[in-house]
C-alpha cells in the first residue's frame, strides 16, 4: 500500500502563497498514491519554470531539465526503458512556446508520457509577461499595449495532431484532477492535461474565482469521450462555460509499441554481443 | 616498381561515378594495393558536378595526390575543370566517337557500348571496364567485384553489368598508356573504410543503444550506417524534429541508463549547446560526434574544414568538464569513439568527436584488424553496491569528483537530476557554499581526465622542424614530412588526436628539442597554435592554413613550409 504521505518531500516549496500548483501537487500525489506507485518506481520529467519545479517538491525519481526540452528528455528515457512510468510537469510557456516543436511530435510520436501542463496563462517565473495562452488584449509590463497574438489552443492543436488522450483539468478541482491524471497514466500514449492554473500573482484575469463560475466537468454530463468531433467542438468552448474531463480518448500503438525489438526486452536490458559487432566490421 | 596513380572521375550527380570509384576500389583491394579515395560532391542530387578522385599505390597512402594520371570525364565540364591537373603523360579517357584533336585524350563512345552490351544505364560499368583496362587491370577480378557488387540486384543485372564492363574493357585494352603497371592477385591489405562507417562501428563496439540525430552533411552517414545495422543490435536509432531534441532526447537516454550519442555539424551542434551544458551540470555522459564543414552558418553543406576546435572546447555557457578528440584516420575514429563511450562513461561528462566531411567520406584502408571488446565495462550502480540506498545522493561529494551514478526506478535508491545548480541530493540549490562545492566537484574530474589523454603522436620527433596539426589532417602533415625529408630539410610532425582536456605537458615535451614548428590547419585563424599558445609556453613560428573547404594535399603544406625556409 502507497499512502499520499509517502510522496512528501522536505523540499522547501517556494511557489506564491495560493499558486494555483498546489492543487496540481496534491491532486499528482493522490493520483500516484491511488495507482499504488510507490515513489522509487516513478520518473518525472520537467521543464522549467515554476510548474518545472513541481517534482522536488513530491519524493520521486526526477530529471529538472531544460526550458522547453522535457519532452525529448523524457523521449528518450522512455525509448531506452519503455517499462518507466513517466509524468511530466511543464508550463504553458515552456510547452507550448519555447517546446511547441517538441510538442507537436511528442503528440505525433505518440510516446508513451503522461504530460501535465500547469496553464496558467501567463509567465510566472520571469515576473507576468504574455504566454502562449494568454488571452488576446491581455495588458502585461511588456505588452503593454494588449497581447496582439491570438490565444494557442493546446487541446484543438493536441486533437488535430491525431493525440489519443486530451483533457483539461482544473487545479481548484484537485480530486477530479487526480482521476484525469490517473487516466492519463494509465492510457498507453501520449496523454496531454491541460490544467487550468489561476496565477495569484500575475494573472487577475483568470482567477479561482473567475474560473469557479465557469468550469463544468464534462463526466457529469455523461459525456463519452470518443467522438473526435465533439471534442474539437468542445476544445473551442471557452468564456461563460469551459468544460473539463477527458475531451478525447483513443487508444492506438504507442511508439514503443511500435518498435518491434522492444518487444522482447528494454533496451537498457539488451545484451552486447561482440560477436555481432565483429561481423559488422567483416561485413565490410 | 613503384606504382602511386591518381584516376579522377569526374560527372554530374546522378551519373553514377560512386559506383565506378567503388568498383576501381575494390579491384584494388583484391589485387593486394593500397588506396585512398575523397568524394567532392556539391550541395544537389542531380546536374552539377562531382567527382571521385582514387590514388592507388603499392605503398600505404593516406591523403589526395594533386596530380592526375588519368582522369575519367564523363561530361565535358570534367575535362574542362580538371585537365589542367593532368601530370606528363596523363591522359583524359570521355565519351566519344571521334577522334578528339588532342593527343592526350581517348574518346570511347560508353555510351553506345552501354546500349550493346547492358542497357545505356550501365555506361559509367563500360567507362569503369575501360579505365581499369587502361591501367592494366586484370578482367578476373573485375568481374568477381561486379558479381559481388550486383548480386542483390539479381543475375540478369550482374550479367548485363559484366557485359558493360567487358565492353569498356575490351575498347580500351590495346590502348598503351604511360601508367600502366603490373597487377597481381593478392589478398588485400586491410578493410575499406571511411570515417563515417568507422564512428558508427566504434558505437556499436562501445554498446551505444540510443542514436538521435537531425539530417546534416556531412554527419548523416554516421547515422545511416548505425540505422543499417540497428536490426541486429539492442539499438535504436530515431530522427529528432531538430537537433535541440536530439542531444534533449541522448540526454534523457542516458540518464535512464543506455549508452547514447549524436552526431551533426556545426550549425547542428551550435543548437546542442545548451543541452551540452544540461549533460554537463547533470553529469550525465553522451557522445556527440561534430562532422566539421565550412561556416558559419549554412557555410558550404559539401565542403570540409577544421575550424569548429576552440568553439567546441569552449561551446556552453560556464564551465565544467569534457573531452574532445579529433582522429586522424578512419582506424583512430574507431578507437576513438569507442573511447569516447567509455570515458564519456566513466567520468561522467560529455565527450566530442570532431572529424570533418574529409575523413568521413572519403575511403582509406585500414590495414590493423579492428577489434571490439569482449565486454563493455559499465560504471552504473544498483542498490546492491550502495550501503544504504535509500538514502542515496546522485551527486555525493567525493575525492576523485565522480559520484556513484544510478539509474532511475531501478531499486530503492531514488535518482534525482537537476540542470539547476543542486545539493549532493539532487535537488535545487541557491546555496553560495553548495554552488562553490559542486564547481569544485565537477571540475576535480579533469585531474583523473588528464591521465586518460593520449600524448600527441610524433613522427621524426628528434627533428629540428615539426609540423603540427589535429584531426584529419595527419595523412598528409605526416607525407608533407616525407617529401621535405627528401629534399634534405629536417623536419617531423606532431599529430593531435587528444585535444581536450588539453595535454599540455606532452606537447611541452613533443617541441622540446626542435628549433622551430609550424601549425598545419584547416581554419583561417590558427585555432591549435593559438591553443597551444594558451596551455604552454611555446609559440608556433608560421602556419600552412587551408580553408578553401577542399582537403590538404602533401604537396601544398611542404611547399607552404619551404616558403619558411627560405
Amino acid at each position: 500500500m502507497v499512502s499520499i504521505k509517502d510522496y512528501d518531500s522536505d523540499i522547501e516549496n517556494t511557489w506564491c502563497p495560493g499558486c494555483g500548483n498546489f492543487g496540481i501537487l496534491a491532486a499528482m500525489k493522490d493520483a500516484l498514491a491511488a495507482q499504488g506507485i510507490p515513489p522509487e518506481k516513478i520518473l518525472i520529467i520537467s521543464g522549467i519554470g515554476q510548474a518545472a519545479k513541481t517534482p522536488h517538491y513530491l519524493k520521486c525519481n526526477l530529471f529538472h531539465a531544460l526550458h522547453g526540452r522535457a519532452l525529448p528528455l523524457a523521449t528518450g528515457a522512455k525509448i531506452a526503458n519503455h517499462e518507466l512510468t513517466i509524468l511530466v510537469n511543464s508550463g504553458d510557456g515552456d510547452c507550448y512556446g519555447e517546446g511547441g516543436n517538441h510538442f507537436m511530435h511528442a503528440v505525433r510520436r505518440n510516446i508513451d508520457l503522461t504530460v501535465l501542463v500547469h496553464d496558467n496563462k501567463v509567465y510566472g517565473l520571469t515576473k507576468g509577461q504574455a504566454s502562449p495562452t494568454s488571452d488576446e488584449g491581455m495588458i502585461t509590463k511588456i505588452q503593454s499595449d494588449g497581447v496582439l497574438s491570438e490565444t494557442f489552443n493546446p487541446l484543438s492543436v493536441a486533437l488535430a495532431l491525431g493525440a489519443g488522450f486530451v483533457a483539461r483539468g482544473f487545479s481548484g478541482k484537485a480530486e477530479h484532477l487526480s482521476k484525469i491524471i490517473q487516466e492519463g497514466i494509465k492510457h498507453k500514449g501520449f496523454s496531454l492535461v491541460d490544467i487550468l492554473q489561476p496565477c495569484v500573482s500575475f494573472n487577475n484575469i483568470n482567477t479561482f474565482d473567475w474560473y469557479r463560475k465557469r468550469v463544468y466537468a464534462l463526466s457529469e454530463e455523461g459525456y463519452i469521450p470518443n467522438d473526435f468531433n465533439k471534442a474539437m467542438d468542445l476544445s473551442k468552448m471557452w468564456g461563460d462555460k469551459i468544460p473539463i474531463g477527458i475531451l478525447y480518448q483513443k487508444e492506438k500503438p504507442s511508439y514503443t509499441d511500435k518498435i518491434k525489438k522492444l518487444k522482447e526486452s528494454t533496451l537498457i536490458s539488451g545484451e552486447y554481443s561482440q560477436k555481432k559487432v565483429q561481423n559488422a566490421i567483416h561485413s565490410l | 616498381m613503384s606504382v602511386d596513380i591518381s584516376v579522377k572521375i569526374g560527372g554530374e550527380a546522378g551519373q553514377g561515378i560512386q559506383t565506378v570509384g567503388d568498383i576501381l576500389a575494390r579491384v584494388c583491394l583484391k589485387c593486394g594495393l593500397y588506396l585512398m579515395a575523397i568524394n567532392d560532391f556539391e550541395s544537389r542530387i542531380r546536374g552539377g558536378h562531382s567527382f571521385f578522385q582514387i590514388r592507388i599505390s603499392d605503398k600505404p597512402v593516406n591523403a589526395p595526390n594533386h596530380g592526375i594520371n588519368l582522369l575519367l570525364a564523363l561530361d565535358k565540364k570534367s575535362f574542362d575543370l580538371h585537365e589542367k591537373e593532368l601530370v606528363k603523360g596523363g591522359i583524359s579517357l570521355m565519351e566519344g566517337v571521334d577522334t578528339p584533336a588532342k593527343k592526350n585524350v581517348i574518346a570511347i563512345p560508353f555510351l553506345e557500348l552501354a546500349k550493346e552490351s547492358g542497357g545505356k544505364i550501365t555506361s559509367n560499368i563500360v567507362a569503369a571496364g575501360a579505365c581499369l583496362a587502361l591501367l592494366g587491370a586484370p578482367f578476373g577480378v573485375i568481374r568477381e567485384v561486379i558479381t559481388e557488387g550486383f548480386a542483390s540486384k539479381g543475375k540478369d543485372i550482374v550479367e548485363k553489368n559484366l557485359n558493360a564492363a567487358n565492353a569498356g574493357y575490351e575498347a580500351a585494352g590495346k590502348i598503351s598508356y604511360k601508367f600502366a603497371f603490373k597487377w597481381k592477385v593478392s589478398r588485400p591489405r586491410g578493410i575499406l573504410i571511411d570515417g563515417s562507417r568507422a564512428i558508427a562501428l566504434g558505437a556499436l563496439a562501445a554498446d551505444c543503444r540510443f542514436a538521435s540525430f537531425y539530417p546534416m552533411s556531412p554527419a548523416t552517414g554516421i547515422m545511416a550506417h548505425l540505422a543499417s545495422a540497428a536490426n541486429e543490435f539492442p539499438l535504436v536509432v530515431e530522427q529528432a524534429e531538430d537537433e535541440i531534441s536530439a542531444v534533449n532526447m541522448i540526454i534523457g537516454a542516458s540518464f535512464a541508463g543506455a549508452r547514447a550519442m549524436t552526431a551533426t555539424s556545426g550549425g547542428g551542434f551550435c543548437l546542442m549547446t545548451e543541452g551540452l551544458g544540461l549533460s554537463g551540470i547533470t553529469e550525465t555522459p553522451i557522445v556527440i560526434v561534430n562532422a566539421q564543414r565550412p561556416g558559419p552558418a549554412t557555410g558550404m553543406a559539401t565542403r570540409t574544414a577544421q575550424a569548429d576546435l576552440l568553439f567546441i572546447i569552449n561551446a556552453s555557457q560556464d564551465e565544467f568538464p569534457r573531452f574532445v578528440f579529433a582522429p586522424g584516420s578512419p582506424a583512430e575514429a574507431f578507437e576513438t569513439t569507442s573511447r569516447a563511450f567509455h570515458l564519456s562513461d566513466k567520468y561522467q561528462v560529455p565527450a566530442i568527436i570532431l572529424v570533418d566531411q574529409y575523413l568521413n567520406d572519403s575511403l582509406f584502408i585500414a590495414e590493423k584488424a579492428l577489434k571490439a571488446p569482449g565486454k563493455v565495462k559499465r560504471f552504473i550502480v544498483s542498490d546492491n553496491d550502495l550501503k544504504k540506498p535509500a538514502e542515496y545522493k546522485r551527486y555525493a561529494l567525493t575525492n576523485s569528483g565522480i559520484s556513484p551514478r544510478a539509474i532511475p526506478c531501478n531499486g530503492r535508491a531514488i535518482v534525482m537530476v537537476s540542470g539547476n545548480e543542486h545539493k549532493e541530493d539532487g535537488h535545487s540549490s541557491e546555496s553560495a557554499q553548495t554552488r562553490i562545492e559542486m564547481v569544485n566537484k565537477r571540475n576535480a574530474k579533469v585531474v583523473k581526465m588528464l591521465f586518460e589523454i593520449n600524448p600527441p603522436e610524433t613522427y621524426f620527433p628528434g627533428s629540428k622542424i615539426l609540423l603540427a596539426g589535429w584531426g584529419s589532417a595527419k595523412g598528409a602533415i605526416r607525407e608533407a614530412v616525407d617529401m621535405l625529408r627528401k629534399d634534405g630539410i629536417d623536419a617531423g610532425c606532431v599529430n593531435f588526436n587528444d585535444l581536450w582536456p588539453f595535454p599540455a605537458a606532452a606537447t611541452e615535451k613533443a617541441f622540446l628539442t626542435c628549433e622551430k614548428f609550424y601549425m598545419v590547419e584547416q581554419n583561417s585563424t590558427v585555432q591549435l597554435g593559438r591553443l597551444i599558445k594558451e596551455q604552454t609556453a611555446l609559440s608556433y613560428s608560421g602556419a600552412v592554413l587551408k580553408y578553401d573547404g577542399r582537403p590538404f594535399y602533401p604537396v601544398e603544406i611542404a611547399d607552404g613550409i619551404k616558403k619558411y625556409m627560405r
